[in-house]
């Protein structure tokens, strides 16, 4: 318990990017290595059989399966579209009229006079792999896709929702302790990635998706929203999938959240630049944090990584408490008990004291704060 | 299980996902007893990537605490030479996510899921059971292994002499599918075949090759009974030489592990964690002779262990726990449930992010004391839910014929009911951060009897260092040894819960009692909706009569008494009349914050002043 | 349509008038002669004579009032008004009423004369189109077929109705599971009766789920039959339910055996076959009569998971004792309806379910009600005329 802390995001001014492009079957590869790429560019394809659908047309139409031929409207092959009628029956004169409609688009593929069943087969399922960012192909894995690298910014927030997608980066706020609201957005930001800053609710998600707004980073969001979002409590922090219209990072937390100067002041530099965003998120072991990537060289070239030197809390660290009654507070240490203490809860655990800006002090315990790189 | 020679001192340790966690069991006189423990930060992952580093952290550190010489150097000294060094040296590991498997049955519902049930009492996590019947086309299943990258597959499916085409289309599948395993591609993935034994040459000949298929005897030779131990021991096996062997630094600790007989230095395996959770507590029910549940409750998942009728099931609730899975037992419980056992109102929304963040940030540790309500009320309901999962899995078999009296005509009982009997449960034992650490023992009591609801007479306690795994491993070596520490050291008493079944009126008498107390007899009287708390210290047992009154119900029979003794703890004995089938709590806000006030009073749970103030 | 008339005689003409005086002092005297003759036919008070309601025109009430009516009442009727007079009926003045009917009765739309006690009216019987005596029935009808159709169109529609869980039901899936794993056949016998008992009828529905079920089991399934006339109807079932998973492949029409049609030929068959083929699951759903029994320990004792569904009550304890889950009476035609998920079955059902509920309430109601001395209320409700 002693050496709890969230491990740190990464946060990085300049690094060497690869990433893995994989079709989820084997397919087709499209490009080939060395080629340099745009993120929107698609470096793989394969398609999926489209399911089936099969339709209880006789006993929906009330009649006997062998006579279901005579009331349909389709023929085998014909393409049917959502919600069209395909077989029609009447009865007592034309007083009572049943109909069929087609779950799905696709085409009829089989009519069963012994089953008095339909069979509806969905298009095939194109699948394609993009390139996600701008970057060259270094390397083709046959029949299944490619590895991409760039040099650049990479930067992992702390969830996110929404897939894949990129665009230019914009500022919506000046400064990273603002609000993102609805009056912020404009037409200027249809396609591009916007930066908030402390907080985004419902109603700017709601605008950024009208107008048509490809991402947004923030430093905070309600759950109240996120679950009216997505339509679903979100359990496990396992995501990526949800197809929202847009994709957002979480920089900070859940609440109203300053983002950190870092990043802020990261993202902020590289506005109008494109950038490359994933907001899939997984909480677990192979942790997986939602990124953002900026490449800011196609070509490669050798890049020494900046090693974030690993240094442990001393009197002085700036840092963030994490969970309530402090909880978002930024602060700095004065002092490092050694000794186990009790806390209101009565929980005993080390701990340390922090002042806040405003001058007052508290006592936290070490699992609930963590360290802000300067 | 061989005693071998006299063992004078044990080191066991744990690796965990976060911690390893490592003991130190001497022979004092006739007993086995604990020494001390240490722990240290695992070093599975990056930037270490050596799980021995952790490993030897901790055994410093109580080498440190006993005043002990057990290292030299970078090795454990073996056997033990004077002062210096330990006869046996045992570990258990659940690092890397522990082990992730797929498994295979004919029918879901029969082999499916006694291959489900050999899996998770070996330990690991059952990440799919595919099966004949489970209307997937087998592209569909063919998609669904390649995605999952089990760690190890058991293929099983059909009696003996019973179906072979059904098992040997599944072998046909996995081969197919030619699945690689999660960790490093340089070896072939493990697959254990149970299944049909008629079968076994076409299933070699389809996966032979192709994976490293091992072959043992029948989970369900036939369809009354199931034979799950010899597919267990193979998945230990397996765990170890295929799994274990990649993860970083493993197979240096394998070579470590060991214990001391006449014939020498016998190596012993490395167990997964819930193998040996189960395993000692497995012991324990069979060397007491009583009905035990046992659940372990982590930051991402909730294991839940029983042995009813001599028959051990383990589940594993894999997106129940109280840090990675927080959200998750919110999202399945629903906010109502959860609020349920709070004493104040909540904002809502409110809740919700406090709840996420611990999410996204799961080391952190209330502070206040609101925070640490909150969490409790959440895990109770964890708990409940990860429980409700069990009952629904420790079944009888399916597929096994009935027989009938006329007088069953109107009352046609289905197979496969839950062995789950609470009334017959002797033993509740729990264990895991929020019950192992709760600042106040009674704490731990009054969650276990909020989410379980025990009926009848029922002992509580807690695991109080995380100490069943390496005793689970130990039990498999020196059963005394474990059993010994188990009860003298690992086990914290708190006691005996004595709850009526039935429902009462509130307020009126619903149990009289009668306790010798060491104090003297005392006499009681508890009404129904409330609970009363009576000092019992550890090791000590009283003689007492029950009268449930009315309908109520002890286990002989409505209104009848019961004489039995109960054992005492650290909280002491509980009479829980707040009645079960139904146990209810008022939906109204105010009544409910006056009810759980009351019985957070009557048995000193949360300090007063806060309890109320911080509303 | 009811014809009254005023008392007679009516005007004769004025030329015959003389001539008729001079014979009207015989007649009277003779009249008179004839009433004292008779001594006891007085008028009859209240007298009225019309046609009979809510019929088909082949009848003509006579009613007077019963109270004030002498010992005797004379009816007699004629064609005209002057006869000749044909006896009806002699009753006693206490009844009240007569209605003409039956052999000799009225013919539909002729106007016919009734002397009643001397006294002459006439009436014309007619036919009506609606009998309001049955008005109730026709109610509880058109409630029955309301609730038909309503469930129906929910069915159809696709809206969940509940069915209650028939532990013989999920027991089905379970025993075709097991002989899955046991990669043993499983045996059908949809009763010994001929095509069109419906007991047979449903036996198909269920046959035809089963077969679906066993199909994507992919295990094997027999169906021994008793009447020649069911072959094609059980063959057709079980391939069209192999067919509706996309397993026509599987289908094996030598599966479906015509036996015998003597009983016993049939139930010594059908134990062969259990014995030699040992099925893992045998489910006897239909009509059975004396070789349930027979049939039911054979399979016991070779180990099989049974299931039996009949509403031949006679046999349901032999089947209670011997299988594992026995569908009883009503049950075994829920089932075809829960397994089929037939939009038709399953709104029929919940229609005939819900009809059973309003006359249970109404029972309810109704002996509550007598309890407290209203019975008469509720019984006119039901009276059928």
């Amino acid at each position: 318990m002693a050496h709890a802390y969230t491990p740190g995001l990464r946060v990085t001014t300049r690094t060497r990017i690869v990433k893995e492009r994989r079709l989820p079957l084997k397919g087709e590869v499209v490009v080939k290595a060395g080629e340099v790429m745009r993120a929107e560019d698609v470096v793989a394809r394969t398609e999926l059989p489209g399911n089936v659908q099969p339709v209880k047309a006789a006993s929906m139409l009330g009649i006997h399966q062998e006579d279901l031929e005579e009331y349909m409207l389709k023929k085998v092959g014909d393409h049917v579209a959502k919600d069209e009628v395909i077989a029609t029956a009447k009865s007592f004169f034309g007083l009572f009229k049943s109909h069929v409609k087609a779950p799905v688009d696709g085409t009829v593929e089989s009519i069963s006079t012994v089953t008095g069943q339909l069979i509806i087969r969905e298009a095939p399922i194109p699948v394609e792999v993009h390139a996600y960012f701008d970057g060259t192909v270094t390397e083709i894995i046959p029949e299944e896709g490619v590895v991409m690298e760039a040099v650049g910014a990479f930067l992992q927030g702390i969830f996110g929702v929404g897939g894949e997608t990129s665009g230019e980066l914009a500022l919506a706020v000046q400064k990273p302790d603002e609000e993102l609201t609805p009056d912020k957005l404009n037409e200027s930001h249809a396609g591009k990635i916007v930066i908030g800053g402390s907080r985004i609710q419902l109603p700017a998600i709601d605008r950024a998706k009208q107008l048509g707004v490809r991402a947004v980073v923030v430093g905070g969001i309600d759950d109240a929203d996120l679950k009216q979002l997505l339509g679903y409590d979100l359990g496990v922090a396992i995501t990526g999938h949800e197809t929202l219209g847009l994709s957002l990072v979480v920089t900070e937390g859940f609440g109203r959240m300053t983002m950190a100067s870092r990043t802020f002041d990261l993202l902020g530099g590289h506005v109008g630049r494109r950038a490359s965003v994933n907001g899939a998120t997984q909480i677990r072991a192979g942790v997986m944090r939602p990124e953002v990537i900026i490449p800011t060289e196609t070509h490669l070239t050798d890049v020494r990584e900046e090693e974030g030197e690993v240094q442990g809390l001393t009197i002085g660290s700036p840092i963030r408490a994490i969970r309530t009654p402090y909880f978002g507070r930024l602060g700095e240490v004065t002092a490092l008990p050694p000794e186990l203490q009790k806390l209101e809860s009565e929980a005993t655990v080390r701990v340390l004291e922090v002042r806040f800006p405003d001058g007052s002090t508290a006592v936290l315990p070490r699992a609930n704060v963590e360290m802000i790189e300067t | 299980m061989s005693e071998g020679k006299e063992l004078r001192s044990i080191l066991a340790t744990d690796c965990g996902s976060t911690t390893t966690k490592a003991i130190l069991i001497e022979k004092q006189g006739d007993s086995y007893r604990l020494v001390v423990r240490g722990e240290a930060p695992t070093t599975v992952e990056a930037p270490f990537e050596d799980v021995t580093k952790g490993v030897l952290n901790a055994i410093m550190e109580v080498e440190e605490l006993a005043g002990r010489k057990l290292l030299d150097g970078d090795k454990i000294i073996v056997p033990q030479n004077g002062t210096e060094g330990v006869d046996a040296y045992l570990s258990t590991s659940s690092a890397g996510g522990g082990l992730q498997m797929m498994v295979t049955g004919v029918v879901k519902s029969m082999t499916g899921e006694s291959a489900e049930r050999a899996a998770l009492g070996a330990g690991a996590i059952v990440m799919d059971i595919v099966a004949s019947n489970d209307r997937r086309l087998p592209h569909e299943k063919i998609r669904r292994i390649r995605d999952l990258r089990p760690d190890m597959i058991l293929l099983s499916g059909g009696i003996d002499g019973g179906t072979k085409t059904h098992v040997v289309e599944l072998a046909e599948i996995i081969a197919a599918a030619d699945p690689r395993p999660r960790l490093g591609s340089s070896y072939d993935l493990p697959v254990i075949y149970a299944g049909n034994q008629d079968a076994i040459p076409e299933i070699e000949e389809r996966l032979g090759g192709k994976t490293s298929l091992e072959v043992t005897e029948n989970i369900r030779p036939v369809m009354e009974r199931e034979n799950l131990m010899p597919a267990r021991h193979k998945i230990h096996d397996l765990f170890m030489e295929h799994v274990m062997a990649q993860a970083p630094g493993y197979k240096k600790l394998m070579s470590w592990t060991g214990y001391q007989t006449n014939s020498g230095w016998t190596s012993a395996p490395i167990m997964p964690t819930p193998a040996a959770v189960g395993n000692i507590i497995q012991t324990i029910a069979k060397q007491e002779g009583i009905q035990v549940v046992g659940v372990d409750i982590g930051g991402a998942t909730t294991d839940v262990f029983s042995v009813f009728q001599d028959v051990f099931n383990r589940t594993v609730s894999a997106n129940l726990g109280m840090s990675y899975s927080v959200s998750n037992v919110l999202a399945e419980a629903g906010l109502p449930n959860v609020m349920r056992w709070v004493p104040f109102d909540m904002d809502e929304s409110e809740l919700r992010n406090r709840i996420k963040n611990k999410m996204i940030r799961p080391t952190t540790i209330p502070q206040s004391l609101e925070e640490l309500i909150i969490e409790q009320a959440i895990s109770r309901e964890a708990l409940r839910l990860a429980f409700e999962q069990h009952k629904a899995l420790a079944v009888g078999l399916k597929g096994v014929q009935q027989e009938r009296t006329i007088s069953d005509t109107f009352e046609q009982s289905s197979s496969g009911e839950t062995l789950i009997d609470l009334l017959g449960l002797d033993l509740l034992v729990g264990s895991g951060g929020v019950l192992s650490h709760a600042p106040r023992r009674i704490q731990s009591v009054l969650m276990m009897l909020d989410a379980f609801l025990p009926e009848g007479v029922t002992q509580l306690a807690v695991d109080s260092i995380f100490m069943m795994p390496q005793l689970g491993v130990l039990a498999e070596v020196n059963e005394r040894a474990a059993t010994d520490v188990f009860v003298a050291d690992c086990l914290i008493r708190l006691g005996t819960a004595v709850a009526p079944i039935g429902k009462g009126k509130e307020g009126q008498t619903a149990l009289k009692a009668t306790i010798q107390l060491p104090s003297g007899a005392q006499h009681v009287e508890v009404p129904f909706g409330s609970m009363v708390r009576l000092p019992l210290a550890v090791g000590e047992t009283a003689n007492a009569t029950f009268e449930p009154q009315g309908k109520l119900d002890l286990g002989s029979g409505p209104g009848k008494s019961l004489q039995t003794e109960l054992v005492g703890g650290v909280g002491g004995i509980f009479l829980d009349c707040r009645g079960r089938r139904p146990f209810e709590i008022p939906t109204d806000p105010a009544s409910r914050i006056r009810k759980l006030t009351e019985w957070s009073d009557a048995l000193e749970v949360y300090p007063k002043e806060h309890a109320t103030a911080s509303a | 349509m009811i014809k009254n008339r005023t008392p007679l005689p009516a005007s004769p003409s004025s030329a015959k008038r003389l001539a008729l005086s001079a014979c009207s002092g015989l007649v009277l005297f003779l009249g008179l002669a004839a009433l004292l003759a008779t001594s006891a036919a007085a008028a009859v008070p209240g007298l009225v004579v019309r046609d009979n309601p809510d019929d088909r025109g082949e009848a003509i009430l006579v009613e007077w009032d019963g109270e004030a009516a002498g010992d005797s009442v004379r009816v007699e009727r004629a064609e005209s008004e002057a006869g000749p007079w044909v006896m009806r009926r002699a009753l006693p003045g206490s009844a009240a009423r007569f209605v003409d009917q039956g052999e000799g009765g009225p013919e539909r739309g002729k106007t016919y004369f009734y002397r009643v006690n001397g006294q002459v009216l006439s009436a014309t019987p007619t036919a009506q189109w609606w009998n309001k005596g049955r008005t109730n029935l026709f109610l509880i009808l058109a409630l029955y077929l309301g609730l038909i159709m309503v469930f129906l169109n929910i069915a159809r529609k696709g809206g969940s109705l509940f069915i209650r869980k028939i532990a013989g039901l999920d027991a089905m899936e379970e025993a075709i599971g097991r002989a899955t794993e046991m990669g043993k056949p499983v045996l059908y016998v949809p009763g010994i009766d001929d095509a069109n008992n419906i007991q047979t009828i449903y036996s198909m529905a269920i046959l035809n789920s089963v077969a679906k079920m066993v199909a994507q089991y992919d295990t094997e399934l027999i169906v021994p039959l008793a009447k020649a006339f069911v072959l094609p109807l059980a063959e057709e079932t079980v391939r069209s339910g192999y067919m509706d998973v996309g397993r026509p492949d599987s289908f094996r029409a030598d599966n479906i055996r015509f036996l015998s049609d003597e009983q016993f030929a049939f139930t010594a068959a059908v134990n062969g076959i259990m014995l030699r083929e040992k099925p893992a699951a045998n489910l006897f759903l239909g009509s059975f009569f004396a070789e349930s029994l027979v049939l039911a320990e054979t399979g016991f004792t070779t180990g099989a998971i049974q299931i039996a569904g009949t509403a031949n009550i006679h046999q349901l304890p032999f089947f209670v004792v011997a299988c594992d889950y026995t569908m009883i009476g009503e049950e075994f035609f829920a089932t075809s309806a829960y397994l089929s998920r037939e939009p038709m079955l399953v709104g029929t059902l919940k229609g005939g379910d819900m009809m059973k509920l309003v006359i249970m309430v109404f029972l309810v109601v109704a002996a509550i009600a007598a309890t407290m001395g209203h019975s008469e209320a509720f019984r006119s409700l039901l009276v059928i005329r």
